[in-house]
């Protein structure tokens, strides 16, 4: 450890561990999703169509990634109030200390580090902010992706059991009437979320990166150790 | 967004979608009783037309036999066991009991086109001949005052009682005014208002008259609407699909003279017998889908070998009708078994959301943004983009601004 230099920690195992897993599946569920919105490799033709299952694949990929997404989420969503670690929502609360630091965070990001006036030891709430966009579009997905899961569920039935299609009917129906009113508008937004993940996961790494570089502290470590490193004279 | 509440609202209020197929006996038994004395109160009044369905039948062509497997199948169509078969054979014959008016609005007369031109007498076609059609502009020889005195004639002797057909969409908006009907030129709103007044149930039949359809299209200059945005307090049946399946309007009309009531409809008021299911899970072609085997374009080795269309732009996936189990023309066939892809006829706004034969993802619609149209994708990469040039532009101004250990004033 250098001199000078404080240990902090900011992620828990558990916290780093459903970080990666959440990763690999979205990184999964885009290159299935994008397979099921137009599918962009073919299959070879010489195979009887019983040794590909490819679409079929795709989908199971899709789903199954989706719901360790979902529960992964849930988890999450439990942590935001009942962490012994800390407590995401209340950075959340729009207080006014919690307003001011957003902006002071967002105005370091802007200014290219030249004013630098939080405390970068511990989350802010510019960050806390920004994973709560993350978590709205992952429930968007997960609703509007179930609600296109249920139409296939037509006979009211399913592996588990009569009530799990009706709790996605009761849970979903409503992005169809949201999204324009036909079961195509919950396609439409469910594939335009998509892009909105992407783009909030290229912003998300290049701050990282970015604030690697800039702060100096190490927080691309974070995710894998666990921790970064703070100037003492700071604490 | 208003409509878009009110639609929320409904849809919580209205029953799950799920399509009942078993209810159990007593459900059944009750029913049957309730359907013979329905039946027999029907028989015991006087045919509205003189047609017998039995000799015409057999001056079709049609024998027993024939008819009786027509029974099987229209009684599983409407998720009936077998033992309302007699029912069903009864109720067919009684239908010159049930008075139906037809009104022609907005739209191309492809219902009632499917209705009377298949390639041979078929057995609902016969059904439907002897349904006491009292009024039906296409169809009927006088015109102007004669008509619409037949028209009022009709709305008179059998109020309350009739069944109003509708086929085409209602102008509401700007073309209010210059579409109407009819020697007195009544505007087409009044005009289905005024006949709605004294019927027993209004049936919306085909994409135009349910949704809005074709004329509903963007940018809509006439400002079409379906029958349900415009009749409220009167039960509404939807039968979509362009045109509806003469088997489904069958079915339904069955099903009010069998029981006296309309049958269960889904939250879009469209039958569940006939779209309680997806065209995807009963289509022929499925397995192809899954195999990921698909017609990459027009006469390609794939669409000889009956390959899946969703390249191609099937809409299979998101649409509702039992067109994958009935098909058109007693059985014939259906478009994706002629090798071209479903265009989700029977779901609202087809034209706009489904019609485009491309996948989703390549089609050219609306952005979020408004205005241009462009393909989901496109309008994707164009945000990717965006983003990742805002995200370049901060990289090289902070690069070029060097870094700043300490932050605070530089």
């Amino acid at each position: 450890m250098n001199s000078g230099h404080k240990q902090v920690k900011r992620m828990t195992a558990f916290m780093r561990i459903n970080h990666w897993v959440v990763a690999i599946c979205m990184v999964a569920a885009v290159l299935t999703g994008l397979y099921i919105g137009h599918p962009y490799y073919q299959t070879l033709m010489a195979d009887g169509a019983v040794d590909k299952y490819v679409m079929a694949w795709n989908r199971w990929i899709h789903f199954m990634s989706a719901i360790i997404f979902d529960v992964s989420s849930i988890v999450v969503f439990y942590l935001y109030f009942f962490s012994r670690f800390e407590k995401p929502y209340k950075k959340l609360i729009p207080s006014l200390k919690n307003i001011k630091e957003f902006f002071n965070v967002f105005v370091n990001l802007v200014t290219l580090n030249r004013v630098k006036k939080f405390d970068s030891s511990h989350a802010d709430s510019f960050n806390a902010v920004f994973f709560f966009i993350f978590h709205l579009l992952l429930v968007w997905m997960l609703l509007s992706g179930l609600q296109m899961y249920v139409h296939g569920l037509a006979s009211g039935i399913s592996a588990i059991g009569a009530w799990w299609p009706a709790l996605l009917h009761l849970a979903t129906d409503w992005t169809v009437t949201v999204t324009g009113g036909s079961l195509m508008d919950v396609r439409i937004w469910h594939h335009y979320s998509m892009y909105a993940i992407i783009v909030w996961t290229m912003f998300h790494i290049y701050y990282q990166v970015w604030r690697t570089i800039f702060w100096k502290e190490g927080d691309i470590a974070i995710v894998i150790g666990g921790s970064k490193f703070v100037k003492e004279d700071k604490q | 967004m208003s409509d878009r509440m009110e639609g929320v609202k409904k849809l919580f209020e209205s029953k799950s979608a799920r399509v009942e197929t078993n209810r159990g006996d007593a459900y059944y038994s009750r029913l049957f009783e309730q359907c013979q004395a329905r039946l027999g109160e029907l028989r015991a009044q006087e045919p509205l037309n003189r047609l017998d369905f039995s000799e015409l039948l057999a001056e079709q062509g049609t024998d027993r036999r024939d008819f009786m497997k027509w029974v099987s199948a229209t009684t599983a169509m409407l998720m009936l066991p077998p033992m309302f078969a007699p029912l069903v054979a009864e109720a067919a014959e009684l239908m010159n009991r049930a008075p139906v008016i037809w009104l022609e609005l907005q739209d191309c007369a492809g219902n009632s086109e499917a209705l009377l031109r298949s390639d041979g007498p078929k057995i609902e076609e016969i059904v439907l001949d002897i349904i006491s059609l009292e009024f039906h502009e296409t169809l009927m020889a006088p015109s102007g005052h004669q008509a619409e005195k037949q028209l009022e004639d009709a709305m008179e002797h059998f109020k309350g009682k009739y069944l109003l057909f509708v086929e085409g969409s209602i102008p509401v908006g700007a073309g209010k005014d210059w579409c109407t009907i009819g020697a007195s030129g009544e505007n087409f709103v009044d005009h289905l208002t005024r006949v709605a007044e004294g019927a027993a149930a209004v049936v919306a039949v085909g994409a135009c008259a349910t949704f809005g359809g074709i004329p509903a299209a963007a940018p809509n200059p006439t400002g079409a609407v379906g029958v349900m945005d415009v009749i409220k307090g009167k039960p509404v049946i939807n039968i979509p699909a362009c045109p509806a399946n003469p088997a489904n309007m069958v079915g339904v009309v069955l099903h009010y003279i069998l029981t006296g009531q309309i049958p269960e409809l889904d939250s879009l008021l469209r039958p569940k017998f006939a779209f309680g299911y997806r065209i995807h899970d009963n289509c022929e072609r499925r397995a192809h889908f899954d195999a990921g085997e698909y017609v990459e374009e027009w006469g390609d080795a794939g669409a000889k070998n009956n390959f899946c269309l969703y390249k191609m732009g099937c809409k299979g996936p998101m649409t509702f009708n039992n067109c994958s189990i009935v098909r058109y023309n007693e059985g014939v066939n259906w478009p994706i078994g002629v090798g071209r892809g479903c265009i989700g006829c029977s779901e609202p706004d087809f034209w706009d959301k489904y019609a485009y034969e491309r996948p989703m993802a390549d089609a050219k619609i609306k952005a979020p943004t408004g205005g241009v149209e462009k393909s989901v994708d496109e309008f994707g990469l164009g945000l990717l983009t965006a983003a990742g040039i805002g995200i370049a532009i901060h990289a090289a101004a902070s690069a070029i601004a060097g870094k700043k250990e300490d932050g605070g004033e530089a």
